[in-house]
């Protein structure tokens, strides 16, 4: 759980400027990555995305991990791409009676998928390094999301880590015992660990109302507080959106 | 015939180069990474999605009127979902592992509605935080693990039960079908998102077949899972689950 942003250095050129602003740009860049047909832009985003988070010091394991995947998906649709899509053939062998046909027009549109993919991950890699969750809650409850859905969130937020710290104990437990050894009673084991997970769900989720009750919840939590704009960084963010967009015309 | 024949024996060739990249990561092929869509695809699974949260919030808000416990309770089985959908669990097949999706069991608790409400805010924390989905692909991956996984859990599991079939087998089929259910809707939210020019049911054909490597052994763990979970709510709290509306009080008592 590490991956969590306030568990970074926070004195950086971006923690201080307001979420709403770093969710509206990244949502506005992600809007433009998605609807670019080709892959100079994608790319251009990335790097631009890497230098950020080189620049706010984010470890480079942290890095990798929220690439991991998104790097693999890219790679798996470049090959789906390549291999089954396409009309203009770029060369074809027979394998042990099998015909593989690589199409250039397959490579070229899953290479272009796979660059959108790295660029839209890149710009939601830098939002969440950068921004806390409750500063990203307080900028969705600006845009008008639904309170109660915030409320949720902020309640899911705060319980995975108490969760987890549960389910550590018990999964160190079930190892102990043996609970792991075969998969049979792996099985058995996670079905036990996720149902007490479920059952912990439902104590900490009494004792939570009772309390809340106590300090005169009613049924909705108070609404999230907004602090005015600084006008010098909405200048800033809507040279950067003029900028990208110029970049992403051309 | 035969070309088919020899092009089905490629794609599974594939398949097994896909499970053989499994090796290397993690796999978290329930949610839509993000950017694979392109704009007008994100945007159409986006306003496909939102009368199924608004419908969510509006069961949240009558229960949670008449039961104040019931809005936390909500926001704990989403993170208890959360840590499910992030857990490795062993996929036999592939020698790796991969993750279950968490809401047939959801599905049966809370009733589809809430379900995935719970998906959808799970799914929101892990494109934040995570990069498991994405902000682009948030619709479409709740419509494929929210909405298909929780009425596939949750159907499944009314059904066995109205046939008198004991808990473990229904928790199991419900948890195969929720999961199962996910990846079919993924695939076809690939195939239409990533085809280009191309036909779409050759393309769904080929991501389907790629995927069974890993997914059709995590449906039937998954259905294990949530066996393992419905017996031991059952052993340890019937109670509550006669106030969630999964048992009678008659079927506890007897």
């Amino acid at each position: 759980m590490e991956i969590f942003s306030e568990h970074f250095k926070k004195d950086h050129m971006l923690s201080k400027v307001d979420a709403r602003l770093k969710l509206g740009v990244s949502l506005f860049v992600l809007a433009m990555v998605l609807s670019y047909k080709g892959i100079v832009f994608p790319l251009l985003i990335l790097c631009v995305s890497l230098a950020v988070c080189v620049r706010i010091k984010i470890p480079m394991r942290m890095f990798l991990l929220r690439f991991s995947e998104p790097v693999f998906i890219a790679s798996v649709i470049i090959l789906l791409k390549f291999l089954f899509s396409g009309q203009e053939a770029m060369f074809s062998i027979k394998i042990f009676g099998i015909v593989i046909t690589g199409y250039k027009d397959g490579l070229t549109d899953g290479l272009q998928i796979a660059c959108r993919i790295l660029g839209a991950v890149s710009i939601i890699a830098v939002l969440g390094f950068s921004t806390p969750f409750t500063e990203i809650m307080a900028a969705l409850s600006w845009m008008r999301f639904p309170r109660s859905f915030i409320e949720i969130l902020m309640l899911a937020y705060r319980y995975i880590f108490v969760l987890l710290e549960d389910a550590m104990v018990i999964y160190n437990a079930q190892k102990n015992r043996l609970g792991y050894s075969s998969i049979r009673r792996g099985l058995g084991s996670f079905g036990t660990l996720a149902g007490s997970l479920m059952l912990k769900a439902f104590e900490h989720s009494h004792n939570i109302t009772v309390s809340m009750i106590q300090r005169g919840y009613d049924g909705n939590m108070p609404a999230l507080k907004h602090k005015p704009f600084k006008l010098s960084e909405v200048a800033v963010s809507a040279l950067a959106i003029t900028a990208i967009g110029i970049i992403w015309k051309i | 015939m035969r070309l088919q024949i020899a092009n089905f024996k490629f794609i599974l060739l594939i398949a097994a180069f896909c499970s053989s990249l499994f090796t290397a990561t993690d796999v978290y092929a329930m949610h839509i990474s993000e950017g694979i869509l392109p704009f007008n695809w994100a945007l159409l699974w986006s306003l496909i999605a939102i009368p199924f949260v608004a419908w969510g919030l509006y069961r949240l808000k009558k229960l949670s009127a008449v039961d104040l416990s019931f809005k936390p309770l909500v926001g704990l089985m989403a993170a208890v979902v959360f840590i499910i959908s992030c857990m490795p669990i062993p996929v036999p097949t592939a020698g790796t592992c991969s993750h279950p999706c968490g809401t047939g069991i959801s599905g049966i608790l809370v009733g589809p509605a809430i379900s995935i409400l719970i998906a959808a805010v799970a799914l929101l924390i892990q494109s934040l935080f995570l990069a498991h989905g994405g902000l682009t692909t948030w619709g479409a991956n709740i419509i494929s693990m929210g909405v298909m996984g929780s009425f596939a859990g949750f159907l499944t599991f009314r059904a066995l039960r109205s046939l008198k079939i004991n808990m473990a087998v229904s928790g199991f089929m419900a948890g195969l079908f929720a999961d199962w259910a996910t990846y079919l809707t993924t695939s076809v939210e690939l195939a239409s998102g990533i085809r280009g020019d191309s036909p779409f049911m050759p393309l769904f054909w080929k991501i389907l077949i790629a995927f069974i490597p890993t997914q059709l052994p995590l449906g039937i763990l998954e259905g294990a899972m949530t066996a393992g979970m419905v017996v031991l709510l059952y052993k340890k709290r019937p109670d509550l689950l006669v106030k969630m509306r999964v048992l009678k009080a008659e079927e506890v008592a007897a």
